[in-house]
């Protein structure tokens, strides 16, 4: 169903290895996961050096993300109706239904009316030619259900940046002063073009074959380093998992996962 | 990249008349001073850099597009 291709490579360090599979798949660095099959090792006086072995694995095509409100058109308050309207015409495939929950309580509302403007104010200071859509996040294990502010445009992978920096400080900043503007925490998240459901399933499939591998080969498997957004996901992913356990180790920029099987 | 960095903090400050940003460009590289009043440096900075890290990030997205480099200062 998705068009994933993998290469595995081998070269003296990790990043040389990443740079070779890019190479051989021929796209940039944000569309890939990597995968750190072997760390290298310098070995003593030349024996038992071993080189990185990697695989990257190509971002699943991105899946279409139901508008619910044209961000253009926001001028008043969103009615739960048009919701329940939306969920009922959406046809989505069985496994991954989208289904924007209902609107309950007005002052959500202001959230997201106050977090559009922000970030429309924000991308246009910033010359970016973008819409925003807006939709409530399908998260299943969080109280207090975010909204999601989609962006869409052609050519926005400068706004997603490298492992997703430029979109997380977007992020931060649109909350910061949407947070100020509503007098508490707006409850929104940020996206573009679908970037965090794709990568959040992508990294979902890694945690299970991974986990999968640590079984088998009997030994902790390391993926590579992430930010925390993103290791949540691998963390949560495994967390019922019956054969391994999972665990973060390394310090900032190089903390990474790691897969342990349960003995 | 000036429009940007005063509209996040005239956002973010208490005294947003006190906000002044100048932009000084030398050949392929851009220097962007913002000055904020100084009950609101905190504002502007956040807890380890976080605020004017994340501002920094942003303009670069800016700057990138018109072939320049960025940098900012909070002086």
């Amino acid at each position: 169903m998705s068009e994933t291709r993998s290469v595995e490579t081998t070269a003296s360090d990790i990043e040389a290895a990443i740079e070779l599979g890019l190479e051989k798949l021929g796209v940039s660095r944000e569309s890939v996961i990597v995968e750190i099959l072997e760390e290298p090792t310098r070995g003593l006086l030349g024996l038992g050096a071993r080189q990185a072995r990697i695989r990257l694995t190509t971002a699943a095509p991105p899946r279409p993300v139901p508008p619910i409100i044209q961000a253009a058109a926001i001028t008043e308050p969103v009615e739960a109706d048009d919701f329940e309207e939306e969920a009922e015409d959406e046809e989505a495939p069985a496994s991954e239904v989208v289904m924007p929950t209902p609107a309950s309580e007005d002052e959500l509302d202001d959230d997201a009316q106050v977090g559009v403007a922000t970030l429309q104010e924000l991308l246009a200071k910033m010359h970016i030619d973008a819409r925003v859509v807006v939709y409530r996040s399908t998260a299943e294990d969080n109280e207090e259900v975010p909204w999601v502010l989609q962006i869409q445009g052609r050519d926005l992978g400068v706004l997603i940046g490298r492992r997703g920096e430029t979109l997380a400080a977007l992020q931060y900043i649109t909350r910061l002063i949407a947070s100020r503007d509503l007098q508490r925490r707006a409850n929104i998240v940020l996206d573009v073009e679908g970037y965090k459901t794709r990568r959040e399933q992508m990294l979902q499939r890694l945690a299970h074959r991974m986990a999968d591998q640590a079984v088998q080969l009997g030994r902790t498997v390391t993926l590579e380093p992430m930010p925390p957004y993103e290791r949540r996901i691998v963390h949560l992913t495994l967390r019922d998992h019956p054969n391994v356990t999972t665990q973060s180790v390394g310090e900032g920029e190089h903390r990474k996962v790691t897969i342990v099987p349960r003995r | 990249m000036k429009e940007l960095v005063e509209y996040i903090a005239m956002s973010l400050v208490d005294d947003p008349s006190q906000v002044k940003v100048t932009e000084i460009t030398e050949g392929s590289s851009t220097t962007l001073e913002l000055i904020v009043a100084p009950e609101d440096m905190g504002r502007v900075i956040g807890k380890n850099g976080r605020v004017a890290n994340a501002i920094r990030t942003l303009v670069r997205v800016v700057a990138a597009k018109q072939g320049q480099r960025a940098n900012l200062d909070i002086l």
